[in-house]
């Protein structure tokens, strides 16, 4: 995948995109490997070069704790944005569906790379802020459908025991 | 002696006439009375919610997962293309959602 192509590189010319990579570490994950934990320490932004991750989060189903897929994200896609926004921990389990590859951005490299470079960091954080604007929109547009079926059945089942 | 007999037989009325009432009122006068025997609440009652639940198989927790991921795969699907044309219909367009059909 094209530098440029990734979300998080978006808008960087083509030397400072291979500059911020510089500083990043590729990761070779099989399927079903943890990149990140629930409440765990989020020190690295990640952006997937290649395959597909699930963020997904503990829920009770059968009696069980399942971990119960919340989003799912591909190539040229960031994850683990809870390394730029305090406090640091990650609301999500991420987890590869397939074998992936993914650069892994350290925050403390990030922020002084984006002190060097504070034209460069703007652009990263205008990307971050895009993304995270997106994610809240598509979330915000499940959950109104969401509660627009608990409202239909709601009234349905009020309904139906009159 | 006459005010004995007088209360004899006043007693002995009150006696006959609360032996009628009473006997009225059990219906035992009517020979021809059919006792009724009222079914059971519980027997009328239709099948119970519960007992129908646990009769039927249990769903697989497996399916049940994969379940749960085709439907937030298809409601993401369905959340991102509204946000590409925002307007109502596109909002509450129609799912193929197992969890909902």
């Amino acid at each position: 995948m094209r530098p440029r192509a990734m979300e998080l590189l978006k808008g960087l010319e083509p030397g400072d995109a291979v500059g911020l990579i510089a500083i990043a570490e590729r990761l070779l994950l099989p399927a079903g490997s943890v990149l990140f934990k629930l409440g765990g320490e989020a020190d690295c932004v990640y952006a997937i070069e290649n395959g597909r991750i699930s963020l997904s989060l503990p829920m009770q189903v059968g009696g069980r704790e399942q971990e119960v897929l919340v989003e799912e994200r591909t190539a040229g896609e960031t994850v683990g944005w809870s390394a730029l926004v305090p406090p640091h921990r990650f609301t999500l389990t991420a987890m590869t569906l397939i074998d992936s590859e993914v650069l892994a951005f350290p925050r403390a490299a990030l922020l002084k790379h984006f002190g060097a470079d504070p034209a460069v960091g703007l652009l990263v954080t205008r990307n971050v802020a895009s993304v995270m604007g997106q994610r809240l929109q598509v979330l915000q547009a499940m959950w109104l459908r969401e509660i627009q079926r608990v409202v239909q059945m709601t009234l349905a089942s009020q309904s139906a025991a009159l | 002696m006459e005010l004995f007999l007088m209360t004899l037989v006043l007693a002995l009325l009150g006696v006959v006439v609360s032996g009628v009432l009473f006997a009225a009122a059990a219906g035992v006068n009517d020979p021809g009375a059919t006792v009724t025997v009222r079914a059971p609440a519980r027997a009328a009652a239709p099948a119970r919610f519960f007992v129908d639940r646990a009769a039927a198989p249990p769903v697989p927790i497996d399916v049940v997962l994969l379940q749960i991921e085709q439907h937030v795969r298809l409601e993401q699907a369905a959340a991102e293309a509204f946000l590409h044309a925002p307007t109502r219909q596109s909002l509450h367009s129609r799912t193929m959602s197992p969890l909902v059909h």
